[in-house]
Parts: C-alpha cells; sequence; structure tokens
C-alpha cells in the first residue's frame, strides 16, 4: 500500500536562512507509566526515559521526549518497528503502564538555519533563544491555531511534531513569514 | 526653497525634493518632511476639519499626539488608510493625501453649519437629541450622525498588503527613544542581555532632535547623539525599532509594538509585509515615553496656526520649518520661552510672549529683550482672528482691563507639560498627583517597570540622561549644558472679559469639547470623570485626549469643587495610538485565518469536486454531485446507492481516545452512563456520555480492543472536549484508577462502507478475520489486515445496512480507499457525504449530538433510557438525572414528525404549534431539530424535540412556517426497518 | 497574555497553553449523592464563591503537559499568588492567601 503523507513543501522554504524539511515515516509511541515504575521499566526496557518534563534522549534513529509527568513520546525510525514494539509488548506485560502507538498520528518537520527561531516565534510563544530553548529541551507547546511538539536538536535546528491534520496550517504559516522576509 | 522652509536647520535632507498632492493639489517637500511639516513649509495649515462643528483646523501638535490633523493617504484601491496624523506621515513621492471630514472641500465646508448652529450642540447633544421617535432611528438620525461625523471613509475593498506578527522576547524592553530611552538602552546593552529600544519615529534621538541646543558631555547633543546610536547600533545584543509604536501593554510585561514597514516607501514591493506586530515579552520595562506639552484653553484657540510652542520648536529643529513668518507666543510655563528663542535665533519675528504669570524669571526676561522680543506678563489672549488661519490676536490685561492687538499668522502655545502614563497606565502602575507640576506622575509600579525622564516628572536632558542610565541599573551622572526647563503655572480658567456663552474656548479638539461643555456637563449632574468623559465625549477620540485629558480634568475638577487628586484619571486603553485591524490580524488572515483540517482522504475528494462543510475546524465532504445535479439531487442518488448496493463514507474526522489501563473498564463505567464491564474483548458498544448536569454530551461507538484497552471514539466536533472532560475527571476525581487517555483522532483513517455489498466488497482485501456473520456479528470488533495494512475493523452501521468501518493507519488511508473504489465498481460503490450520513441515520432514529439535542436534553428525553445504567452506584450526571426537573411530566423530548403534506420538507429550526388558531403569542410545544426528504421512505420525515411527545403519539400538531402552516403527525423516530433486519444481510 | 508557573513543568509559560477550570476545591460527593436532596445537590453543582480577591482555581496545561492543577489568583489584581498540584492542598504562602476557602483533598497526581 502507498504510504502517503500527502504534503509537499514549497521551494520558497529552502534557502540559506531557513529551511522547512518534512521528515520520512515514524514510528511513534505514546507510553505512560506510573511512577514506581519509571526506574524499572527503563532499566527493563533500555529506553533511555527522560526524567524531567522538557527532557529529551536524542539518539540516531531514536527520540524519546518527556512531555508531561510518566508521559513520554517515542519517535523512531522505521527500521525499529519490530523491536519497539517488542519493547512495548514487554513493558505493557510487565508494568502497569499504557503504550498506544500514534505512528501515524504526527508528521514531523525539521526547521532549520539561522532565522528558523525566528520563523517558529511568528506563531509560538516560546522563547527561543538558545539560553531559554537549549539544545536538547523539547515541549509540548502551540504554535498560533495548531498544537505542535518542539524540540532542539542544534542552535538552528528544530524538529516540529503536528497531528497530521495541523500540518498544511504549520507549513503555511513558516512559508508566509519566508515570503514576508523575501519581501521585506 | 518655500518661504517658510529655513535652509539649514532640521534633520531633513534639502537636496531631495519629494512631490506629493494634498486634497489634489500639487506640494513639494523634502526628504525627511512629514505630511505636516511640508504642509507647514508650503504656508498651508489647514489640514482637516473638527469631528461635531467642522471647525477649520490645523496641527496643533508635531507627533502622534495630534488631535487635528487627521488625513487619508490613498495608495490605491484597498489601500485607503484613514486617520493618520499629517504629523506622523512620512511623505514619498507621489503620496496622494487628503483631508477627512469635509464636504465639499476642506476650505468650504457644509458641515460646518453645525459650527454656527453650535448653542444647539452642547454637551451630551446626541443622547438628548436623538430619543424619540423610535422609529426616527434608523432612517433619520443615524444616517445623519454617519453622514456628518464620520472621521475618514473606511476602505471597502480588501486590503491587498500582507503583514506579520512575531513573539519575541528580551531582558530590557526600552519604549521611547528620547534621550533617557537611549541613556538606558546604552546602560542595559553592557549587561549583555538582550534589549530592545522602539522609537515611534523614524530615528531615536527625542528631545535631542526636537530642541538640539545642548551639549553632553562636552559634545553638541547632535554629535552625542550620532555617536549613540553608533553605539548602539554596534551592540549585537541591541534592537533597536523604528517607525514602531509601543501600542498596549499587558500582563507580565507582555507589549505589543506595531512597527510600520513600508508606509514611508514610494514604492515597495508587491506583497512586501507593510506592518509588523511584535509581541514582546520583557523581563523588565523601561518606559521613556517623554511628556506632551498642553495646550491652554481660552477664547479661539482652535484656528489653523495656533499650537503648541513645542510642536513649533520641532518643527522648526527636526524639520526646518517655520510654523510662521510672525509667530507669537502664549504661555503659562517657561519652557514656551525656549521655544520663542529658538524660533528667534532662526531669523523669525516673535512679536510677543504673552505670559500669564506677572513674574517672569530674570534670565528668560534678559534673552527675550536681547532679542527683542516684546513679553506681556500677567497678561491673557482673550481672543483670535482669521477663519483658516489666524491672522492676529487681541492680549487682554486682565488688572488694567486693557486691550490691544497683534498681527500674527502662528500662534504658539504651552499650558506646560503631562507625563505620558499611557503605557503605564495599561500595566495598572499607580499614579500619583504631583501638585507643583499640575500633572499625575508614576507611584507604584504592578509590573517590573519603572518610568525614566519626562513620563516620571523629571524634565530636561539631563534628568533625562540621568534617569535612563540609572532606570537600566547605572550610577552615571551626565554633565550637560542645557538652558533650564524651568517651571509654570496652572490656571483654574483664562481670565477673560468676554462672556462665557461668546467664548469657544477648546478643550478637546477632535471631539470639539469645549470648556463650557465640561462644565455643563457637571451642571447637569455627572461628578464622576469618567461619567464627564463619556458625557462630553473628551478624550474619546482617536487621539485618547492626548493633549485634552488634564486640562479637562482640572476644569472638571474646579466644577465639581473638588481636589484634582480626589476626581481622579480616567482610563487609558490600548492602544496608545490608532492602529490597522490587519496588523492586529496579523498573519492570520486568508487560509491563516483558521486551521482548517483535512483528512487523508481529503484529495481525492476534491478531485471529484464533493462540495463541503466545516465541521468543527475540519472540512468535510457533504456530498459529491455529478453534473447537473443540486445537493438534494445528490443526497437522494447517494442515499438510494448506500441502502440498494454500496455506500462509501470518509469518517476518518470522528474523534478517538485510546482509554488503556488496567482499569479502563471501571473508568468507562464512571464516564459513560452505559455499563461496560459486561462487554467482551471483540465487541463495541453505543457509548452515551453525559455532563455532570445529566444532560447528553457526546456520544460515540467504543471497542473493546483488550481487557485493558478501549478505541473510543467521539463525534467529529466534541472530540477535542471530550478530550478534556475525560482528563479532568481522570485526573481530579478518579485519581486512584491506573488508566489513561490517548489522543488517537488523526492515527486512523475511517473508511465507512454500507450497504447490502459492504461485506462482498473487502472480503478479498482482509486478511486474519473471519468476516462470516457468524463470526462477526453487528456491533464487533477485529484486529487483522485490509489490503496489507493493519486494520482495526469494526462492524457498525450508522445507516441501518450491513456496515464496516475500516480503520487503517492514516497514511495508508487513501490507497486504502482507492483500492476499495476500484474494487467496489462491479457494485455501483457511490461515494457519499455528510449530508447523505444525516438522512441515512435520520431514517433510523439516531441523534447526532448538538443536532437533535441542545445541552439540555438527558438520555431518557432523546429516548435513550436504555443506555443509562440502573445498577452502576456512580457516573457522571447520575445523581442530577433523579433532580425533579429532570423526571418531571412533560420535558421537552425526541419524536418524529410525518408531515401530512408528502411534498412538504419542514425547516429545521420551525417552531411546533398544537393549535394553528390560537390567538399570539402562540404556545410553543418544541422544534423541528432534523428534517429531511427521504427516498427509502418515499417522504419527508422530521424529528423535533417537542413537550410530552412521547405521549402524543399519533396525534397532529402544527408547524407553522413562511407562507403556511403544515399539519404533522408525531411518531417514533425509528422510521426506517426498525427491527433492523437489514443488518442481517448475508 | 498573562505567564503561569506550571507545578508540573516548573516553569513559567505562556497562558495561551492553559486553559481555565473552574473554582477548585469543589467536593463531588458520591456516596452520600443519593441522599442529598436536590437543593444540596445544587450547591455541588451550580453555585460558586465568584470571589473577589484570593481565589482558588483549576487550570489545564492544555498545550503543555496536559495536567490539571490549582492556583490561587487575585481576581482584583489578576496576579497569581501560587500554583500548585491536583492532590496538594493550598500552601499558606503569604498572609494575604490566609482566608483560602476549606482545602479538601479531592485529587493526586499520578
Ligand atoms: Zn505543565
Amino acid at each position: 500500500m502507498l504510504f502517503n503523507q500527502a504534503i509537499e513543501i514549497d521551494e520558497s522554504l529552502n534557502d540559506d536562512v531557513m529551511r522547512l524539511s518534512l521528515s520520512g515515516e515514524r514510528v511513534r509511541y505514546s507510553l505512560r507509566l506510573k511512577p514506581a515504575d519509571v526506574a524499572a521499566a527503563k532499566k527493563s526496557s533500555g529506553l533511555k526515559l527522560p526524567a524531567k518534563i522538557g527532557g529529551t534522549s536524542i539518539a540516531a534513529g531514536q527520540t524519546i521526549l518527556c512531555l508531561g509527568p510518566q508521559e513520554w513520546l517515542i519517535v523512531a525510525l522505521p527500521k525499529s518497528r519490530e523491536k519497539l514494539a517488542g519493547t512495548m509488548a514487554k513493558l505493557s506485560a510487565d508494568y502497569i503502564c499504557s503504550a498506544v502507538e500514534v505512528s501515524h498520528r504526527n508528521l514531523q518537520f525539521t526547521v532549520t538555519g539561522p532565522g528558523a527561531a525566528r520563523a517558529l516565534n511568528a506563531a509560538c510563544p516560546l522563547d527561543l533563544s538558545v539560553d531559554a530553548f537549549p539544545v536538547g529541551k523539547g515541549t509540548r507547546t502551540i504554535f498560533e491555531g495548531a498544537p505542535i511538539v518542539l524540540w532542539r536538536t542544534a542552535e538552528h535546528e528544530f524538529t516540529v511534531e503536528v497531528w497530521r491534520s495541523f500540518a498544511p496550517y504549520l507549513r503555511d504559516f513558516l512559508a508566509k513569514t519566508a515570503k514576508d522576509r523575501h519581501m521585506a | 526653497m518655500s518661504a517658510f522652509r529655513k535652509p539649514g536647520r532640521g534633520a531633513v535632507n534639502t537636496a531631495v525634493s519629494v512631490n506629493f498632492t494634498f486634497d489634489g493639489k500639487k506640494y513639494t517637500g523634502v526628504k525627511g518632511d512629514t505630511l505636516a511639516s511640508a504642509l507647514i513649509a508650503n504656508g498651508v495649515h489647514l489640514m482637516g476639519r473638527s469631528f461635531k462643528y467642522h471647525r477649520p483646523r490645523g496641527p496643533v501638535g508635531a507627533g502622534s499626539e495630534e488631535p487635528n490633523a487627521l488625513v487619508v493617504v490613498d495608495r490605491g484601491t484597498g489601500r485607503e488608510s484613514v486617520n493618520l496624523r499629517a504629523t506622523s506621515v512620512e511623505i514619498f513621492d507621489g503620496m496622494v493625501a487628503r483631508s477627512q471630514n469635509s464636504f465639499p472641500n476642506l476650505k468650504f465646508d457644509i458641515g460646518a453649519f453645525n459650527n454656527t448652529f453650535s448653542l444647539f450642540f452642547p454637551a451630551g447633544f446626541y443622547n438628548k437629541t436623538f430619543m424619540w421617535p423610535k422609529s426616527f432611528w434608523d432612517k433619520v438620525y443615524e444616517p445623519f450622525i454617519r453622514n456628518m461625523a464620520g472621521l475618514g471613509p473606511a476602505p471597502t475593498a480588501v486590503d491587498p498588503d500582507s503583514y506579520a506578527s512575531s513573539y519575541g522576547h528580551c531582558e530590557v524592553l526600552i519604549v521611547g527613544g528620547g534621550p533617557a530611552g537611549i541613556a538606558a538602552a546604552l546602560q542595559a546593552a553592557k549587561s549583555g542581555e538582550r534589549v530592545i529600544l522602539v522609537d515611534e519615529r523614524v530615528k531615536i534621538g527625542g528631545s535631542l532632535i526636537d530642541a538640539p541646543n545642548c551639549e553632553i558631555d562636552g559634545k553638541p547633543a547632535a554629535d552625542w547623539l550620532a555617536a549613540a546610536v553608533k553605539t548602539l547600533g554596534k551592540a549585537a545584543n541591541v534592537t533597536v525599532m523604528n517607525r514602531t509604536t509601543a501600542i498596549g501593554y499587558y500582563h507580565d510585561n507582555f507589549v505589543a509594538l506595531n512597527q510600520r514597514l513600508t508606509d514611508h516607501i514610494a514604492n515597495p514591493k508587491d506583497g512586501a509585509p507593510r506592518e509588523e506586530t511584535h509581541r514582546i515579552r520583557a523581563g523588565k520595562v523601561i518606559l521613556a515615553q517623554g511628556a506632551i506639552e498642553r495646550p491652554l484653553v481660552f477664547n479661539g484657540n482652535d484656528v489653523p496656526g495656533v499650537m503648541l510652542a513645542g510642536a513649533g520648536q520641532t518643527f522648526l529643529n527636526r524639520y526646518g520649518v517655520a510654523v510662521g513668518h510672525e509667530v507669537a507666543v502664549f504661555t503659562s510655563h517657561d519652557s514656551a520661552y525656549q521655544a520663542a528663542f529658538d524660533l528667534a535665533d532662526a531669523n523669525i519675528r516673535i512679536p510677543v510672549i504673552i505670559d500669564v504669570r506677572d513674574d517672569i524669571r530674570a534670565d528668560l526676561r534678559a534673552e527675550a529683550e536681547r532679542r527683542g522680543i516684546d513679553i506681556a506678563a500677567g497678561q491673557v489672549v482673550s481672543k483670535t482672528s482669521g477663519k483658516l488661519r489666524i491672522t492676529g490676536l487681541e492680549i487682554y490685561d486682565p488688572q488694567s482691563g486693557a486691550k490691544r492687538t497683534v498681527k500674527c499668522d502662528a500662534l504658539l502655545m504651552s499650558g506646560g507639560w503631562t507625563p505620558s502614563l499611557h503605557l503605564w497606565s495599561h500595566s495598572k502602575g499607580g499614579i500619583k498627583w504631583d501638585a507643583d507640576m499640575a500633572a499625575y506622575v508614576p507611584d507604584v509600579a504592578n509590573e517590573n517597570a519603572v518610568c525614566a525622564g519626562a513620563c516620571n516628572g523629571d524634565f530636561g536632558i539631563a534628568a533625562a540622561l540621568t534617569g535612563g542610565n540609572k532606570a537600566a541599573g547605572g550610577r552615571k551622572s551626565y554633565s550637560v549644558t542645557e538652558r533650564d526647563f524651568g517651571t509654570g503655572v496652572t490656571l483654574d480658567s483664562l481670565p477673560n472679559y468676554i462672556k462665557d456663552t461668546k467664548q469657544k474656548a477648546f478643550v478637546d479638539f477632535q471631539n470639539d469639547v469645549t470648556e463650557k461643555d465640561i462644565k455643563l456637563a457637571v451642571r447637569e449632574g455627572f461628578k464622576s470623570i469618567e461619567h464627564v468623559k463619556r458625557y462630553t465625549t473628551n478624550g474619546m477620540a482617536t487621539d485618547q485626549g492626548k493633549t485634552s485629558n488634564l486640562n479637562a480634568l482640572q476644569i472638571a475638577s474646579k466644577a465639581v469643587d473638588k481636589p484634582v487628586e480626589k476626581v481622579g484619571l480616567t482610563t487609558f486603553r490600548p492602544p496608545y495610538t490608532p492602529t490597522t485591524f490587519a496588523a492586529l490580524i496579523g498573519h492570520c488572515e486568508g487560509k491563516l485565518f483558521d486551521v482548517k483540517r483535512v483528512t487523508p482522504i481529503d484529495p481525492w475528494a476534491r478531485e471529484r469536486g464533493a462540495v463541503y462543510e466545516p465541521v468543527g475546524n475540519w472540512m468535510r465532504a457533504r456530498y459529491f454531485p455529478q453534473e447537473g445535479e443540486d445537493m438534494h439531487a445528490a443526497v437522494r442518488r447517494e442515499c438510494v446507492a448506500t441502502r440498494e448496493s454500496l455506500g462509501i463514507f470518509d469518517a476518518s474526522t470522528l474523534g478517538k481516545i485510546e482509554v488503556v489501563g488496567p482499569d479502563a473498564a471501571k473508568f468507562m463505567n464512571l464516564i459513560y452512563s452505559n455499563p461496560w464491564s459486561s462487554l467482551k474483548v471483540g465487541g463495541c458498544r453505543y457509548g452515551l456520555m453525559l455532563n455532570e448536569a445529566g444532560f447528553i454530551y457526546d456520544d460515540g461507538v467504543v471497542g473493546r480492543m483488550a481487557e485493558d484497552r478501549f478505541h473510543v471514539t467521539t463525534t467529529t466536533g466534541g472530540a477535542p472536549r471530550v478530550f478534556r472532560h475525560m482528563e479532568d475527571y481522570l485526573q481530579t476525581e478518579f485519581t486512584d484508577l491506573d488508566v489513561w487517555l490517548t489522543s488517537a483522532t488523526e492515527q486512523w483513517s475511517v473508511i465507512a462502507l454500507n450497504g447490502p455489498n459492504a461485506r462482498k466488497l473487502i472480503e478479498p482485501f482482509v486478511d486474519g478475520i473471519d468476516l462470516s456473520p457468524e463470526s462477526f456479528g453487528h456491533m464487533q470488533v477485529r484486529t487483522g489486515k485490509i489490503c496489507g495494512v493493519e486494520t482495526r475493523l469494526f462492524r457498525v452501521s450508522f445507516s441501518g445496512e450491513l456496515g464496516f468501518e475500516i480503520n487503517v493507519p492514516s497514511h495508508f488511508g487513501r490507497a486504502v480507499w482507492e483500492t476499495l473504489f476500484e474494487a467496489g465498481q462491479p457494485y455501483d460503490i457511490t461515494p457519499y457525504g455528510t449530508e447523505t450520513m444525516h438522512v441515512l441515520r435520520a431514517e433510523k432514529g439516531f441523534i447526532i449530538v448538538g443536532q437533535d439535542t441542545d445541552g439540555t436534553v438527558t438520555p431518557h428525553d432523546a429516548g435513550l433510557s436504555w443506555a443509562v445504567s440502573k445498577k452502576k452506584k456512580d457516573f457522571v450526571g447520575r445523581r442530577s438525572l433523579k433532580r425533579s426537573d429532570l423526571v418531571a411530566q412533560g420535558r421537552k423530548q425526541l419524536v418524529g414528525l410525518l408531515p401530512e403534506d408528502d411534498s412538504v420538507l419542514l425547516e429545521e429550526g420551525a417552531q411546533i404549534v398544537a393549535d394553528p388558531n390560537q390567538a399570539l403569542p402562540m404556545t410553543m410545544l418544541g422544534h423541528v431539530t432534523s428534517s429531511y426528504y427521504s427516498d427509502a421512505l418515499g417522504r419527508p420525515i422530521a424529528m423535533a424535540l417537542v413537550a410530552d411527545g412521547f405521549n402524543l403519539n399519533d396525534q397532529t400538531l402544527y408547524v407553522p412556517m413562511p407562507g403556511k402552516t403544515h399539519a404533522v403527525k408525531v411518531t417514533g423516530t425509528a422510521f426506517y426497518d426498525p427491527k433492523g433486519e437489514r443488518l442481517n444481510v448475508v | 497574555m498573562m505567564l503561569i508557573h506550571c507545578p508540573y513543568c516548573e516553569e513559567k509559560r505562556p497562558e495561551i497553553e492553559f486553559a481555565y477550570a473552574g473554582e477548585a476545591h469543589i467536593h463531588r460527593p458520591v456516596k452520600d449523592a443519593d441522599d442529598m436532596t436536590d437543593e444540596e445537590w445544587s450547591h455541588f453543582m451550580f453555585l460558586r464563591d465568584n470571589k473577589r480577591g484570593d481565589h482558588a482555581e483549576r487550570w489545564w496545561h492544555a498545550n503543555g503537559c496536559n495536567m490539571f492543577f490549582n492556583a490561587v489568583r487575585n481576581t482584583v489584581t489578576d496576579k497569581f499568588l501560587v500554583t500548585y498540584k491536583m492532590g496538594e492542598l493550598p500552601p499558606k504562602a503569604s498572609a494575604s492567601n490566609a482566608k483560602l476557602p476549606a482545602a479538601k483533598k479531592t485529587g493526586g497526581a499520578k
């Protein structure tokens, strides 16, 4: 079957100041645990679950964000699909927890370039300076009309996850900021 | 070079001419001019007409405080900007500007008859006059007011410009780029923290440009300023924003800045953003907004050519323009002498300085004498001459009674200075009355904010610099050589031999409020300054009384015989200066106006020419018209095809919440009215959700995927509030439960197949699920594969036909849909939209929450008592269902209606009565909630909420509609296949 | 737009991430609900203090950590005195919030 994320990104969103790119297929889980089980679950699953809300663990092929108390979003490359499914199944068997696959719920964008923070700040109210929002910080927040999950992977590189149907809005918003920048 | 231009003066470039038109006439200004300075340089002071009396007016000020000189700048269709202050508008080559409030032209204005009859237009005129008869309001009064009293005409075409907005953050935000703001920025810059300095003018400098006659740290002001600008420009942590107005100051140092990007450019790039609204969160805010000079309230103070002394000084020093050749000065404050001296030094004749005070500072006297300027101490201006431009004035000595006239073509006035507290007040900062200054000054801050310089009541360059530095945490003291700013007096009222009723002494120029009006308001019983303001409209014009509030306050204070500080100040509200709506909207117009959500299958529907309807933020295909079909025809075709063979429907927008945890069933029992413990894995159940008040809140089919896992569906529009409702109870009431909620709406594409051929269609594509009716009955859910893709396959029906809802991961949705659609051709598979879905469900009597219910409908009212558990000890809404009102007889209940005339489609929302011949007003029994033409039944059907409806079965009621009242028979709601036999197709 | 300190995120976040959720520390009767008169039940259902001054209320960090929490906000100054987790009692942090509504423990952090 044709995997179709059904969204295109205009060339105007690709320059030295800011580049928006769509990530390919990802495997995603929303994981919840009881506080008392976190340490043991981490150990048995091998998942590097960040302890604090806003924390991330970013490794090749797999990012885990702590979005709420004992709430994690796991985003992995498709090659980990089977392994991650196994891990989730085992966690579900061993602990009182909730593991829900949400692979197709989100689309993922990366926003890169020296103008990335300014472009995101067109609609995101958070202070995205490196001091206030350092590399490795991740959070659920708002992008004007769209709820997003945002994390910083480098000084000039952010990843944004957004529910599928909000993606065109996010893209169009960033395209508007790029157009304004090109025209100004 | 025009006669009023002073070469070598001002921060303008006289080498570059700028051509523009005003009211159709061609003028030439220079680069750096505002519209006002360019017109004054051409000898033109008449720039507008006042709001009520249409009196001729010229600029009073030289900046954004200007009340009079409101103009339209016309840049073509949709780009007519109105109510702009000529004193702030930068000219560009080819600019087309017009005056406002005048008909047929500025010099001869018919509306000025209001002026002649001004005795009949006192304070509260509108309130008093346009009251009776009521029928006159629409046809006579309102058009009259709109014609006569409008400000600039709003453009009717769509604004073609683009606007931007953004969030920004800084440690220090400084509002105002005068000496105080600059000193603050220089100091703050050293910290390395993010500093933003905003100024509404073209460049920072403030009074260092308007009154540059001083030295700072041994350097001429202009040099010091140039060095400061350079320093700030080089500091990487400092952002200087010119042409930027801080329009509002909100909670926690959230300040809105409006930056004008292209208004000053002759040919901006098409599509370039015109304005950007910056929403700045600042650690600390330093307000250095300066002070606004007060007019003197005297007879004839509104003739063009009469302006504030500081404005005259600014026109000279900033723009190199003389406001007249013979400029008289009338003051109660020392600072006006500085203006007089600056003008005199530029070879402008100052015939006289009239000072209300008897004692004049010796140094000022000496300096005046040296320049040959006559001083009339202890005297006042009793009247002015000239209609479209001042030609002279009369000086009156109240002690001797002597009068004399002096010729002039401009008159500078000063009644002292008012610290600008607008933003401070937005921030809810406290204020206190300073009797010496006769003005309010900042008191206790409500935010991390501080005022510096003149807005703090600290006048003069030295005080501004020191204050600004200190506000940013510095301890520097500047060495400044400047003229002493001085002091002034405030008189309750200026003496005049002319009777009050014959005088026209304006307080609020823009709204034409006179001293008399304020006194009249007090006499008529308005004691609160807020009431006086609204009754007289003083301070309610677009300038928010920047020049008038303090004068009005003092007049009112005297009239009510209370000290000013007991009268209080009216509230300042954002925006500080008039702001375009587009700037407030920012990016959020056009396709960014709101989020439009579409499903993964949407592009397919769009290609097929589907007609859409919004449901919440979703855009859903409503029907799929074929060549020549209207909605009615399309829906009938879609309904018939579905009932007879096979329909395919995109149900992806349904809200989905995954409820997981060992206590999932317990939670479901608490949050839904029906029981869940008995539902086996693989089973589905219609879930009915109530709010705590016992009313229907949402509904949807729920599948049990595992002992500890439920796949909950919600209505499309209800998904966000249902999620919140569930989280709220889970987190705050049912806190001992081990269960979690995950929103999964967009994880799944949902393809609903309905019709007798539904099973036949999917059979070849399904793996791992036995589709036989014996194994997979109605209201069951299975997991397996379809078209090779993972699926949660529900056997459910919202149409009464054999139905499946195929959940597949979103990004496979379109491919699976297309595969099934292709394979469905032998069955004439027909795509249908929400309208057909509604008809099919109505034929079965299934409700739509929010259409057939309205937030006051209980399960019993909707005929859903069966979905309320009698056994459960608790669920949300349980206790409320027992309230006496909710079990009372005669409540509105959901019934079916069949119109007797089967060509009639009842209007949804139409009222229902028992006796159409009863006297008006009739007793309404309820209303029609759903109404459709049913092909399956060959007649129109409707659902309705009717008082005591369950007891009215078979009775005839009446539905009055436009043109005719229709008789209807009350029935049950299950119109079609009430036994549900069609589900059993093999 | 206010900044609100989320006790779970342990940082101040912009108000638009949050949703207001009504007065806090309202006890939802369960066991005794059936014995309550309609009049008594209406007090739980419909009657709120609508206080002028320090007001204990609930907020939801909807576009953040997804947690409901409690806050004391002064309805005159519109300033937050304190925010605290569900299930916690309002801290008697200052004299100005000495007269808080009788606190009932009605929820626990998961
Ligand atoms: Zn939070």
